[in-house]
């Protein structure tokens, strides 16, 4: 296995916990989340990755989303919030993240 | 100049018009509510590239086909199919109605065979022997005179004969009898295995 696999690996299973992450802190659009993302080539995703996982998070009811109609020539967007199930959802997987943390740092022995 | 340049948008315009077109229509197996609020989150995202700066070939290369764009949408919902799809249902039925249907005439008619045809393969027998013993030693013994076996119009057979007859039938009674059993246990285990397998 390569370092290319193995990092497209990290990045599937952490995507949701960094899109989760970032719209905690304060609502956000799609773009934007693409964006922000593309400053962090480890978990880097494009469109056709993004939008299916915010609709996915949408379902299961861990965020909800509004639309924000156009203004000063900005086109509408459509704005991303936590709900209080992702909150739980969120501190759930930070629980684990922390756990996965001292793990590696247990083996690595520290 | 200017002309030129307006020119050249209606011409991007029209290149992104047309890949939303195509876009929605390979969102087909989505409603129609949520399709329309994929196209218009989709459209968003594309104005805000180009207020970016981003040309129109640009943007659909980064996109990718819209067919495969939408089937990243659609993903998610074939996956969520195999809980339950038609075919999964319409399987099931026709599972149980042709269960249904066997076992309503399978499983009782072997089920009375079964007991019925052994029984009677033994008994025959030990019958044939009682009146071939009651014959040899003469005893006459009240009853026997009862046991024949009745064929067509010849009831008087030799009672060795009898014996050996009754033998005969007894044995096939017996192996058919058996059969039906058998069969009987496999048709069962067929049914339960092919209803495991279809994880019902």
């Amino acid at each position: 296995m390569s370092i290319e696999d193995w990092k497209s690996q990290i990045k599937r299973g952490t995507l949701e916990f960094c899109i989760l992450l970032m719209i905690k802190q304060k609502p956000s659009y799609g773009y934007e989340i693409i964006s922000t993302l593309e400053k962090y080539p480890i978990i880097a995703a494009k469109e056709n990755t993004i939008y299916p996982l915010l609709r996915r998070l949408l379902k299961e009811e861990y965020i909800s989303s509004s639309w924000q109609e156009s203004i000063e020539g900005l086109p509408p967007r459509k704005y991303y919030s936590i709900t209080n199930k992702g909150q739980e959802y969120l501190s759930m997987m930070f629980v684990e993240w922390n756990h996965l943390l001292n793990v590696v740092n247990e083996l690595k022995g520290e | 100049m200017l002309s030129m340049n307006s020119k050249g948008n209606k011409i991007m315009e029209k290149i992104l018009d047309e890949y939303l077109t195509k876009f929605e229509k390979y969102l087909k197996p989505i409603a129609v509510s949520e399709r329309m609020d994929i196209v218009k989150e989709m459209k968003s995202e594309i104005q805000e590239l180009q207020n970016n700066g981003i040309s129109a070939e640009q943007i659909i290369e980064r996109l990718g086909n819209p067919k495969e764009l939408a089937k990243s949408y659609l993903g998610d919902l074939l996956s969520k199919e195999s809980g339950f799809s038609w075919n999964r249902f319409l399987t099931i039925c026709a599972f149980y109605s042709l269960v249904g249907f066997s076992g309503m005439v399978v499983i009782p008619c072997l089920a009375m065979i079964a007991p019925i045809f052994i029984v009677f393969g033994i008994v025959a027998p030990i019958l044939g022997a009682v009146k071939m013993i009651d014959y040899a030693f003469n005893l006459h013994l009240s009853y026997v005179a009862n046991i024949q076996i009745v064929l067509g119009g010849i009831t008087e057979l030799n009672p060795i004969v009898e014996f050996i007859a009754t033998l005969v039938i007894g044995i096939f009674f017996y192996y058919v009898g058996h059969s039906a059993w058998k069969m009987l246990v496999s048709y069962c285990k067929k049914v339960s295995k092919t209803k495991n397998k279809l994880s019902i």
